[in-house]
């Protein structure tokens, strides 16, 4: 039986990866004698639900997870953050585990609260802390305190300026989940094992503009204009390292879940709604506040309101449907007409000159081979995901050239990366959700 | 997660089974595993949170400082 080890970047974007390879000696040794494709995300493509997507080859639909936070019933303010518990496919570990054979997971989102699996599970960056219940037997977390120290999930207050601070919190982040992969394999029993780093997706959104010339913010006299060059590094060097413990023969994925890109802009989705009279207030407020706030506050005339919407690097629109929301109007007999027409006019908003900006609307039915759970009525890519959703409302405009919460360069891309050492069959382009029958062929044929 | 530990009775056919695969199990103890098994199925019922309610809050907080949510 052959092994196999995931290591999974988050974010990892094929294109910058082929122009960092100069300077990336593993990556490359992986790629010249590997197999190297682009790996197509999902809709979304976001972190959660994409990793737990690769893990189940399940769709998001049929998953019945469409981000980080979901719609829980058909209120107007029952959002919920997307737990392990939301996740009930089977993933790759499992049918393994129903094999008799042993997994090692680490930081891969949506693993929190860690579930029982046949082998260990160190939870992903929806672990509150490190002061929670973060691995699976819960007795692991004194052997990661006493072999890493404190484990960090994620980065924590990444929406600063002080971009040095930042690129060290990233830098000791990826140090701190590497060293603990390294032990993990070189320590424990294992027939599999995954791992996701967040550190690109970190790095990307942080400090894009001062890597890409085109981006509308860069300044070619930025100190940090080598910072996404200088993580690659840091990665290559952590991929060597773990490599150099992998036992002889494991079939080796280096993957991610979707790419990046620099974002241009941002589109006020609720202020544009509140302009063309779809979505209602009771009173506009004098200062940005989120959308949940304004629902939580009671100030949206849900009797006159068609639509509302939530941001994010991508938008999503929820129809004020008759029967189905507590306070709904739209007729259900006209929603499909109303959906179209939504549709239709979201993807025609322009750029503040007037420009087209290429968004894409999609309905979900669309998009998936199920629809479960409660999915949003549009998914909306603003300029083809280069624009990101702004949800909050108060600015009196719907264009922006700044994050509505801080700074933040990238957007994120439908292609992630796939790298097979030894080589696999050569393609062009795979799915995200081919990993799981990939993973569970190899380990039988091996 | 809580610290307050109550006893209950388990069936002894159950506790056997568990201590003879502790180690296929991945569990420490049999308490441990136990605990593992029906926190998930609580959580799958619903009827156990994932998060207390600070940290739903500052998950959300760490969410809309990440871009995920606005």
């Amino acid at each position: 039986m052959k092994r196999v080890a995931v290591i999974g970047l988050d974010c990892a974007d094929p294109d910058l990866l082929e122009e960092f390879l100069p300077d990336l000696p593993t990556f490359r040794e992986l790629v010249r004698s590997g197999t190297f494709s682009r790996l197509r995300s999902v809709d979304p493509p976001i972190t959660v639900p994409a990793w737990m997507c690769m893990m189940t080859g399940k769709d998001p639909g049929e998953l019945g997870v469409y981000g980080f936070r979901n719609r829980m019933d058909h209120s107007y303010e029952g959002l919920g953050v997307a737990s392990s518990a939301r996740f009930s496919a089977p993933a790759v570990w499992d049918e393994l585990g129903r094999r008799g054979l042993r997994s090692i997971l680490l930081g891969i989102p949506g693993t929190y609260p860690p579930k029982p699996v046949r082998g260990l599970l160190v939870s992903g960056p929806l672990t509150p802390s490190s002061e929670a219940d973060y691995t699976y037997p819960a007795s692991l977390k004194g052997k990661i305190a006493r072999w890493v120290g404190d484990y960090m999930p994620d980065v924590r207050d990444f929406r600063t300026q002080d971009k040095a601070w930042l690129i060290k919190q990233v830098h000791s982040m990826t140090e701190r989940r590497f060293a603990l992969a390294r032990k993990l394999v070189s320590k424990e029993a294992w027939d599999f094992f995954a791992m996701v780093e967040m550190g690109p997706d970190r790095i990307h959104h942080g400090l894009w503009a001062h890597h890409d010339p085109a981006h509308p913010k860069h300044d070619p006299q930025s100190p940090f204009r080598d910072a996404l060059r200088e993580y690659y590094r840091l990665l290559d060097e952590k991929l060597a390292e773990l490599l150099s413990d992998l036992p002889g023969g494991t079939q080796v994925l280096v993957v991610s879940d979707h790419g990046a890109q620099r974002m241009e802009g941002g589109i006020g989705l609720n202020e544009w709604l509140i302009e063309e009279g779809y979505l209602a207030l009771k009173e506009y407020p004098k200062k940005p506040t989120r959308m949940g706030e304004l629902i939580r506050r009671g100030l949206v005339d849900w009797s006159r309101t068609v639509a509302w919407g939530e941001g994010g690097y991508y938008g999503r629109v929820f129809l004020n449907v008759q029967g189905r929301e507590p306070q709904g109007i739209v007729p259900p007999e006209r929603y499909e007409e109303v959906r179209a027409e939504l549709a239709e006019r979201l993807a025609a908003i322009p750029d503040e000159a007037g420009r087209p900006i290429g968004t894409r609307v999609f309905r979900p039915e669309e998009l998936y081979r199920k629809v479960r759970g409660i999915p949003p009525d549009l998914i909306v890519y603003f300029g083809d995901l280069r624009w990101r959703s702004i949800g909050t409302v108060g600015w009196g405009r719907i264009h922006f050239h700044e994050n509505d919460i801080g700074p933040d360069d990238a957007n994120h891309a439908p292609y992630g990366i796939f790298i097979a050492y030894p080589k696999l069959d050569a393609r062009k382009e795979r799915s995200i959700l081919e990993v799981k029958d990939l993973v569970l062929s190899v380990m039988s044929d091996g | 997660m809580g610290e307050e530990k109550r006893k209950v009775e388990i069936a002894g056919e159950i506790v056997r089974a568990i201590e003879e695969h502790l180690a296929e199990l991945s569990a420490g103890s049999v308490e441990e595993y136990v605990e593992a098994v029906l926190r998930e199925r609580l959580l799958s019922e619903g009827f156990l949170s994932p998060y207390s309610p600070e940290e739903e809050e500052e998950m959300e907080r760490r969410l809309r400082d990440l871009g995920y949510l606005d």
